[in-house]
């Protein structure tokens, strides 16, 4: 023990210690020479090779085995290269599977695990203010600009707090960006590194004096403007304002977000980009108006705990709370998207992660299944070898070493190609196939560790077995090239097949279930019409419209559109069905209190939004010009149903998105936020949102007619036409892409498994040719044959199929959240799964079993 | 002064047997190391630098003595090595294994 720990030290400490030891060998040589009375050169010959003797020297204190361990990976590199055969379907397998989980650990590194790219991030927090109950119970509410301002006055447990709001698109030279408002401190708080130029000051963010400041990303300054070497100083105008360039972000900062931002801008530039905008300076300055995320970099030293405790205290102090008894709490929270405490934004995240690393996990697991198999015949064919080196008095514990590190090699080997597709191909899905570039998809050093772990994992699940079974047993035999097949040899052989097997079928149903349940949701009847229908969305210069222009805009754009003769059913509304973003409200019945508030999906809509969906009405009316000024609301079933049961809504008076109003209808219930489930709705007629153009049509002479129109109100305006099933598409695009994976992963499975059995049915005949060659010789037929070879291993693939399909059953009823309604035994997918399976063994013996068909019984009786 | 004799081999696994010995004196550097077994061996054992600082490395290694720097006689810098209780343990028992062997051999040789 002690010999170990300084052999560690020497590792250490060895640049001194090989120091002091030339030092002490110099002094040497200098009293050896004085004493001898020879000059310096002689006596340098006299004692010989220095260098010689000061290597070896070193050598005592390096790891004996250490070298031999270099020889016998050279020695497996070797091997590898002179079976090309065996290597490259052995790398294929392993590194395809280490390649995709690497890749998928990227993405997930990425996505989750990254902490902000800041300086020192472990010293900087999420500060969120989580309700405790109430109707939005558990989420986190974002605090106000101004008690961040006091907080960061007042906190001496924090050394800088930032603000940041995220979101918000702006407009540059006809382009929409991703801008984040953040506070003056973020850049200094945070410690962003810049490529050009400088962060925002804090007196940057002044409400009472505004400055048309911007900090631009990495990658907009690349690709927008052509790395401009003079880009700090430069004027660009965003939504029409110029705003004055003073830095560019590093090329690693990439927010503090999730989502990609392009631009920042301190919060008091709003005034400036906004400047119709009233509510702005009340958002700057009220403490009514919350809602922004908040961090800060801790004082060092200090617990999150004390921070956090503080900053409930000052909190308080800024604001006695709004309402008494009001349950909510301060979490301090690590900036990597893991760390978040909300567990209704991670959570289903998190499942849906965790099940696909299961999967590729079991990918993985069946490659090294199937590379153990293949290892096992190698072994085999090389018994003579290692009988003739334990017979000559080799440790088998030196030969089971030297055949580990052969598999090392193999699985270092694939674990330099999968992390070169690590490398690229999540970024070139990302860019290519979802095109979605919010994240930098480049592995870290985390990524290049996970992969390490992974070669090493997988050389010791599909080495050890092998390398222990070859090594062991009857050296006579061996040498006298006995190749009959003992039990344990079939059974391990047999129970690697069955594994891959048990595998691919799991992965296989999930995949078809994945599938099933998509197909599922394509199929599903949404409620409206979702075919015929063209979405227009409309970009109005945002710096010149506020609240009271959109009105008038709105109700201009309604009224000619009324007038256009001969247009198909038209209609505004402040989104379409089933696109992304959601907005909701409280709504709580009048007479009650606010508390009782329950959270129902906000649409403003024109009237005819109903026919031009075809969304039928329940009860009462939609709304009509008559309406115009009058308090009136519509609600759907659902919600009437929650409130009202058994009785009619109709002229019932609700709260909704802070108003009171009648109920005037009640529309069927349609899945307008998502094909999953049916929220609680109110409709308000247009007011004062951005409105968008729904239009029962789409044919391009419609969308036309309909552009000019919005033209001539707005010159400025910019119309994006879009069929409203491109919504349906965005919808279905992550159950899409999770299907597209899980198929992936399960023809993967498939080939692989395919792959392993084909070896094996070639090892049976190989090991059976004689009995094969005596059964053609009477007369059986071929197809016969094929049936011995599948039968000789019938009992691993039915084992194999049994385990899978419980296995298969075990997942499905952790995938019930991602099957839209499809059963998780679907019987559809089970038995597509088994066939599938029964054609992969069929297909796998197929090769084997010609060669054994072609086997000339003669030669087959004289072989060995 | 065998002076015209060549200087013998030593037996394998020796050297680190009398480098022990010879420490027991006391604290020595490298070069009188080589000096003491040469004078107390009249000259037969003559130790070179490229077996002796492997051995004194060995010996670090397996912790039987301690290396320190310190002032020669002529007052340079040298590194003097000095025993530890382990290495005195060591001693004894190596002590006694090639006593047994040196009668062992003896008794072979003489026996014809």
């Amino acid at each position: 023990m002690g010999k170990l720990w300084r052999r560690l030290l020497y590792w250490f400490h060895s640049r001194q210690l090989d120091a002091d030891l030339a030092e002490e060998m110099e002094f040497h040589r200098n009293l050896a020479a004085r004493e001898n009375g020879i000059d310096d050169a002689a006596s340098r010959r006299a004692m010989g090779n220095l260098t010689l003797a000061r290597e070896s020297a070193r050598g005592v204190w390096i790891w004996p085995w250490l070298e031999s361990f270099w020889q016998d990976l050279a020695y497996g590199f070797r091997a590898m290269r002179r079976q090309p055969g065996f290597t490259a379907v052995a790398l294929l397998a392993l590194s395809s599977a280490i390649g995709i989980n690497s890749s998928l650990f990227t993405v997930f590194n990425a996505v989750a695990l990254r902490p902000w790219p800041v300086k020192d991030p472990a010293g900087v927090v999420n500060i969120d203010h989580v309700l405790l109950d109430g109707p939005r119970r558990g989420s986190i509410a974002g605090f106000s600009l101004a008690s961040s301002r006091y907080l960061g006055e007042h906190s001496k447990t924090l050394n800088g707090v930032v603000m940041m709001r995220n979101g918000e698109k702006v407009d540059l030279a006809g382009r929409k960006i991703e801008a984040t408002y953040v506070s003056g401190s973020y850049f200094r708080v945070l410690g962003v590194g810049m490529e050009r130029g400088r962060g925002f000051l804090a007196e940057e963010d002044q409400p009472g004096n505004p400055e048309a400041v911007a900090v631009i990303s990495y990658p907009l300054w690349q690709n927008q403007f052509g790395a401009d070497p003079g880009m700090v100083g430069r004027r660009i105008r965003l939504d029409d304002i110029p705003v004055i360039v003073v830095g560019v972000a590093s090329r690693d900062f990439t927010g503090t977000s999730p989502l990609r931002s392009d631009v920042w801008l301190p919060f008091a530039a709003k005034l400036l980009l906004r400047p119709n905008d009233r509510s702005v300076m009340n958002f700057l300055t009220s403490p009514d108006y919350c809602c922004s995320s908040m961090a800060g970099r801790l004082a060092p030293g200090v617990m999150r705990e004390q921070a956090a405790a503080e900053v409930r205290v000052l909190m308080d102090q800024f604001r006695p709370p709004l309402e008494a008894g009001a349950n909510w709490t301060i979490v301090l929270s690590g900036t990597a998207w893991v760390d978040a405490p909300s567990s209704e934004k991670t959570g289903p995240a998190v499942a849906i992660a965790s099940l696909f690393f299961l999967a590729v996990t079991l990918v993985l697991l069946l490659a090294c299944a199937n590379v153990g198999n293949l290892l096992l015949a190698r072994a085999a064919a090389r018994r003579q070898e290692i009988a003739v080196r334990l017979s000559l008095g080799g440790s088998r514990a030196r030969l089971i070493r030297q055949l580990l590190v052969e598999s090392m090699a193999l699985a270092l080997s694939a674990a330099a190609i999968g992390f070169l597709a690590a490398w690229f191909l999540p970024g070139f899905i990302a860019s290519r196939l979802v095109n979605d570039q919010s994240f930098r998809l480049v592995p870290d050093a985390r990524v290049l560790a996970y992969t390490f772990a992974l070669a090493i994992v997988a050389c010791l699940a599909f080495g050890l077995a092998p390398a222990l079974h070859g090594t062991r047993g009857n050296i006579a035999g061996a040498l006298k090239n006995e190749m009959r097949l003992t039990g344990v040899r079939l059974s391990l052989r047999g129970f690697l097949m069955a594994t891959q097997v048990a595998i691919s079928v799991v992965l296989l149903a999930g995949a078809g279930l994945l599938v099933r349940g998509l197909e599922r949701a394509r199929a599903q009847d949404p409620g409206f019409d979702i075919q015929k229908v063209s979405v227009l969305s409309l970009d109005l210069p945002a710096s010149a419209y506020s609240g009271a222009r959109t009105k008038a805009f709105a109700a201009q754009l309604l009224a000619e559109l009324g007038q256009l003769r001969g247009l198909p059913p038209t209609a505004l509304s402040m989104d379409a069905p089933l696109s992304q973003g959601i907005t909701s409200t409280s709504a709580w019945q009048v007479g009650d209190s606010a508390k009782k508030g329950r959270v129902v999906v906000f649409h403003e809509v024109s009237g005819n939004y109903f026919d031009v969906l075809g969304i039928p009405l329940a009860a009462g009316r939609t709304f009509a010009p008559s309406d115009a000024g009058k308090q009136v609301m519509m609600i759907n079933e659902t919600l009437a149903r929650q409130y009202w049961p058994g009785q009619s809504a109709i002229g019932k008076m609700l709260f909704a998105g802070g108003n009171p109003g009648e109920i005037i209808g009640v529309a069927k219930d349609v899945y307008t936020t998502s094909l999953g489930s049916i929220a609680p709705t109110v409709y308000w007629p247009m007011d004062r949102r951005m409105p968008l153009i729904l239009v029962r049509d789409r044919t391009a002479a419609t969308i036309e007619r309909i552009t000019a129109l919005v033209k001539r109100i707005e010159p400025k305006a910019q119309v994006r036409p879009e069929p409203l099933a491109a919504n349906l598409q965005r919808q279905l695009q992550p159950s899409m892409y999770a299907a597209a994976l899980a198929g992936v992963l399960g023809i993967l499975a498939l080939l692989l498994a395919s792959i392993g059995m084909s070896g094996v049915f070639a090892y049976v005949v190989r090991q059976r040719t004689r009995e094969i060659g005596v059964r053609m010789a009477l007369g059986a037929q071929p197809s016969q044959i094929v049936r011995l070879i599948l039968a000789s291993s019938g009992r691993a693939l039915t084992a194999g199929l049994a385990v899978g399909l419980a296995g298969a059953l075990g997942l499905s009823r952790l995938m019930v959240h991602q099957l839209n309604g499809v059963s998780p035994l679907d019987p559809l997918a089970f038995a597509g799964v088994f066939v599938l399976l029964i054609v992969a063994a069929a297909a796998a013996s197929a090769f084997p079993a010609r060669r054994a068909a072609r086997v000339d019984p003669v030669t087959a009786l004289r072989w060995e | 002064m065998g002076t015209n004799r060549e200087p013998l081999e030593l037996l394998p696994g020796t050297l680190d047997l009398l480098i022990l010995k010879a420490l027991t004196r006391g604290k020595m550097h490298g070069y009188s190391i080589v000096q003491m077994l040469k004078t107390s061996s009249d000259e037969v054992v003559q130790v070179g630098e490229s077996s002796l600082y492997p051995a004194l490395q060995r010996l670090l290694l397996n912790g039987w003595v301690k290396a320190e720097w310190g002032a020669s006689e002529n007052n340079r810098r040298a590194r003097y090595y000095t025993l530890t209780p382990a290495g005195r343990k060591q001693l004894a028992s190596e002590r006694d294994d090639f006593n047994r062997m040196i009668a062992a051999i003896q008794k072979v040789l003489q026996s014809a």
